[in-house]
């Protein structure tokens, strides 16, 4: 019978399965009767020739030698766990140790009846045939002297099981002998086919076995030597060792094993081998030794006792598991040792390895079926794996998540932790991954040792190892060779990983070529949109913005080349200052020309300068301060002239003013208030820090020659920044003067430029004065929104609009000017000092009593702001009376 | 590896998942891995008399596929790293 429900035996008559004949040679020509076809028309040939080299498995690999109709059971044998069961109930006493064991141990997990033989035998073999025991579905047989063999009571827990089949595979053993089965791989679910190999193996050089990896699957190097040795063309599957441990002793009484349990179960003992090479496998048991076949015999004695209809004759196995003596001499070493073992007398070894036998109470009894129970249930699946390959598996998932350029593949991770840490990189990042993946394994507890440490070690080796795999990856994956590795764990699909999902959109990469091609075609469309004067002065820009006021944020747009090619650029800069910050990171050296290129700064080719645009978006904004960072002082001096030189065009002063934009929104505010955070603090920092006098007097001129200084000192962050470059003229001379005397040709610049300003804004001075509805729909808009700097007060309800930026603009006007400029600024804005002065009395009179605290907070700082500016000239206001600085 | 790498540093976090068929689970997040399988400790759901079964559970291993989506508590994200990371990632696929 085959897995897919072909009856491949009856292959000479029967339902023409082509496949089937083609295997079968001798069956080849012959015709289904019931086929519709002539199979002759049909047929090509293919079975022709010999059976092929390798045509000896075929038989096992479709499952030919099975029952059809079988249930396949992969795992621990349903069967055999109801035996179990029975068996402690009708023979408790035999279970005596367990019991014991497991009273004793507690919450350890105890191997029922589990006992480690003679250090030879725990390591041996963890092989038996992978296809064969496919097929068939018996429960594992269970080799008696397994239980004769045990030298004492010992009771393991998984953890010592796996480190025992680790020392296995680390020490390859000599061919699986008789079906003493190493101590792990209790509950394994494979069924007694298993230990058909154990002819194969003892027939097997043992160098062949030695330095096999045990993960992979080594079936054909020995099976076929094998055969090979004993001259059979027999084509037996027996040989195929699996890479895992055989069939184990049970947790049950051993005789409930070899008796009644298998008798009971095992319904198609010896199908595969049967079928297909049993025949063969008898032959070489000319020379067998008795106590082997006896051993052999115990092996299988469920056999004779089965109920399969393809049972085997009895006396076939005690032969099939004699290896020929010639083959090796390990094997030799075996059957003497198993000589021994045979020969003591079994009950005489029972009793003196078991404890002392006492009568079960009825609870004890009860609670063992529990446990027994719970153990069996446990054990279901449990060794299925060995530890070297949960090893692989685990290496082979690690390597799908770590990398060895966490900074490029893990950049939000790393940074994140970085910054959230405050700067100080912690545990290395396989550390951290080791953790987690013990965490996630449930490993995390180190075993019965509670080595929680050896753990973690063994941890960071596997994701050490792993990261090797995963520098490996990208080689394989230009070889196309990943999916062969990667295979082993599942389908993945080469093309669609957890690295590169499948995405929604399919954007079509621009190549550079076409980058430059289409913005030269936005330039066109603009030029075109822009009417013919305009584009003909594009040639000839015009930084001068006299003409034109820029109320409309898409006309700058498209002036400066267009929201898209804005856009883009952003992006561009972007990618050059992450590029210079990982730069930066891995130590090199960095070379900002690439990203001076991409502010498009000297770039006359736009009416507007694309940098001025950029500034015009948030994101723009927010990248300014790393822009910095890796600009030198000649540059950034050159990005503030330029930007000094456009104010008018910058997006954020039309907002800002409460003559371009008489009803502020909310986020309008909020743009200026991230304007003012992030990019006026970096002008202050840099003017305070390392700008010269001339330097900061040259922004100034580009200022005032380029732009209509009144319309700018309408906005509060126009106001700000030429309070900035003013007053940090006036305090670099303030300095310089207490040092070496400025020269006289910095003197005189200076006071050409103090008023050159004085001039623009002489007779508009009243206009900085935002007007009423203006400041109140200020108010409204940051008192219902976020609280901005716009506004002060105590609490929200109270908000009202903050002037002081406005003071201390003529604070700094009047501090850089003569006297006479005073008495200009002084006419001026009279009516504004006296009307700040009646504001802030009237605050006192006209609110209710509860508020008065309010009242008196907003008029203390009313007084203030207009101090600031009033005690420039030596005046103070107080108590709404102007007097004289004392 | 974007939201892989996000997902991990949202780990020890208390996150809303929502499943696609529509059960709400809180809880705490242990674990994500490359499929952006998560695992929950100390879950509670969303619509307790709808699922009760889910009442005595603790924990809770989510498929990946599984989720439709999850809440964050907006403090959890730096939104402007998160646009950095996305941007290099899109430079690294351009390349």
């Amino acid at each position: 019978m085959s897995f897919f429900g072909f009856d491949t035996s009856l292959s000479g008559q029967n339902k023409g399965s082509n496949r089937d004949s083609r295997k079968k040679a001798n069956n080849r020509k012959s015709k289904s009767p019931e086929a519709a076809m002539d199979f002759e028309d049909t047929y090509q040939g293919f079975g022709e020739h010999e059976g092929e080299e390798d045509d000896y498995l075929n038989d096992e690999t479709f499952g030919n030698a099975t029952e059809l109709g079988a249930d396949f059971d992969f795992g621990y044998g349903k069967g055999e766990l109801e035996a179990v069961g029975q068996s402690s109930v009708s023979q408790p006493a035999l279970n005596r140790s367990y019991a014991s064991a497991a009273t004793s141990t507690g919450s350890e997990m105890p191997m029922s009846g589990y006992h480690t033989g003679p250090a030879h035998i725990m390591d041996d073999g963890m092989d038996f045939t992978p296809m064969e025991s496919l097929w068939t579905n018996q429960p594992r047989a269970m080799p008696p002297q397994q239980y004769q063999q045990q030298p004492e009571v010992q009771v393991l827990s998984m953890e010592e099981l796996e480190r025992q089949q680790q020392l296995q595979q680390q020490h390859p053993q000599h061919g699986y002998v008789g079906g003493v089965a190493p101590p792990p791989p209790v509950g394994y679910g494979y069924p007694p086919q298993a230990f058909m190999p154990q002819a194969g193996y003892q027939g097997m050089p043992q160098n062949m076995q030695q330095g096999m990896p045990q993960g992979l699957p080594q079936g054909l190097p020995q099976g076929m030597p094998q055969g090979l040795t004993q001259g059979m063309p027999q084509g037996l599957p027996r040989g195929m060792p699996m890479p895992m441990p055989v069939p184990m002793p049970m947790a049950g009484p051993p005789q409930r094993f070899s008796q009644a349990s298998h008798a009971v179960q095992h319904q198609q003992p010896i199908s595969a081998g049967q079928q297909s090479g049993q025949a063969s496998f008898v032959a070489p048991g000319s020379s067998q030794s008795p106590e082997l076949s006896q051993q052999s015999a115990t092996s299988s004695t469920q056999l004779p006792t089965t109920k399969s209809p393809v049972m085997a004759a009895p006396g076939l196995f005690p032969q099939v598991s004699k290896p020929p003596q010639s083959v090796s001499s390990s094997r030799g070493q075996f059957v003497t040792e198993q000589d021994s073992r045979e020969s003591t007398p079994r009950g005489a070894r029972r009793g003196s390895m078991r404890k002392p036998q006492e009568p079960l109470s009825p609870e004890d009894l009860k609670r063992l079926q529990i446990r027994q129970a719970k153990v069996d249930k446990i054990l279901r699946h449990s060794g299925v794996m060995t530890p070297r390959d949960k090893d692989f598996i685990t290496r082979y998932q690690l390597s799908q998540i770590v990398t060895d350029d966490p900074y490029n593949e893990d950049f939000y991770f790393q940074v994140y932790k970085i910054i959230q840490r405050g700067g100080i990189v912690g545990e290395s990042n396989k550390g951290l991954i080791a953790r987690a993946y013990l965490e996630h394994s449930g490993h995390r507890l180190g075993g019965r040792y509670k080595r929680a440490d050896v753990a973690l070690q063994r941890m960071q080796s596997q994701v050490e190892k792993a990261v090797t795999v995963a520098k490996e990856r990208p080689q394989k994956s230009r070889e196309n060779l990943d999916s062969a590795k990667e295979g082993v764990l599942g389908k993945i699909s080469s093309a669609r990983n957890s690295k590169a999902p499948r995405r929604q959109l399919q954007i079509p990469l621009q190549k550079g070529d076409d980058e430059d091609v289409s913005s030269s075609a936005i330039e066109d469309v603009v030029q075109s949109m822009n009417g013919v004067d305009i584009s003909s002065s594009s040639k000839t820009r015009r930084r001068s913005s006299y003409a034109f006021r820029s109320v409309d944020q898409r006309a700058v747009l498209s002036r400066s080349g267009g929201r898209k090619f804005v856009l883009s650029l952003i992006e561009t800069v972007y990618a050059e200052v992450l590029e210079l910050e990982a730069q930066l990171r891995s130590g090199k050296e960095t070379d900002s020309t690439e990203l001076w290129e991409a502010l498009h700064i000297a770039d006359d080719a736009y009416e507007v300068s694309p940098f001025i645009s950029i500034l015009s978006f948030d994101k723009g904004v927010k990248i300014m301060p790393r822009i910095f960072n890796f600009l030198n002082k000649d540059q950034k001096l050159k990005l503030l002239y330029c930007f000094f030189s456009e104010l008018s065009h910058l997006n954020i002063i039309v907002t800002s003013s409460y003559k371009t934009n008489p009803n502020p929104s909310d986020s309008q505010l909020k743009k200026l208030e991230l304007f003012q955070s992030v990019f006026l603090k970096i002008i202050v920092s840099f003017l305070s820090s390392s700008a010269e006098f001339l330097e900061v007097l040259g922004l100034l001129l580009a200022l005032v020659k380029n732009n209509n200084v009144s319309f700018i000192s309408t906005s509060k962050i126009g106001l700000n920044l030429i309070t900035v470059l003013i007053s940090r003229a006036a305090l670099i001379k303030q300095d310089v003067s207490r040092g070496n005397v400025l020269s006289s040709m910095e003197a005189s610049s200076w006071n050409e430029i103090y008023d050159k300003l004085f001039t623009a804004l002489e007779t508009k001075l009243a206009v900085v004065f935002p007007p009423d509805e203006y400041t109140a729909k200020v108010v409204t808009a940051s008192s219902s929104g976020t609280v901005t700097s716009a506004t002060a007060g105590q609490s929200q309800k109270h908000q009202f609009y903050d002037q002081s930026y406005i003071w201390q603009f003529l604070a700094s006007l009047a501090l850089s000017g003569k006297l006479n400029h005073q008495r200009v600024i002084i006419d001026e804005i009279r009516e504004e000092i006296f009307g700040t002065i009646s504001r802030a009395e009237q605050l006192l009179s006209s609110t209710p009593a509860e508020e008065q605290q309010i009242a008196m907070y907003q008029r203390d700082k009313l007084y203030q702001d207009l101090n600031l500016f009033l005690n420039v000239m030596g005046l103070v206001a107080r108590d709404g009376e102007i007097s004289e600085l004392k | 590896m974007l939201f892989f790498s996000f997902f991990k540093t949202l780990v020890d976090q208390e996150v809303t998942v929502e499943l696609k068929n529509d059960i709400e689970l809180k809880g705490t997040l242990k674990s994500v891995d490359q499929f952006l399988n998560l695992k929950l400790d100390n879950i509670s759901c969303s619509d307790e008399s709808k699922y009760p079964h889910l009442l005595s559970v603790r924990n809770i291993f989510i498929r990946g596929s599984t989720v439709r989506y999850v809440y964050l508590d907006k403090n959890m994200v730096d939104t402007n790293l998160l646009q950095d990371a996305a941007r290099r990632e899109a430079m690294s696929s351009r390349k």
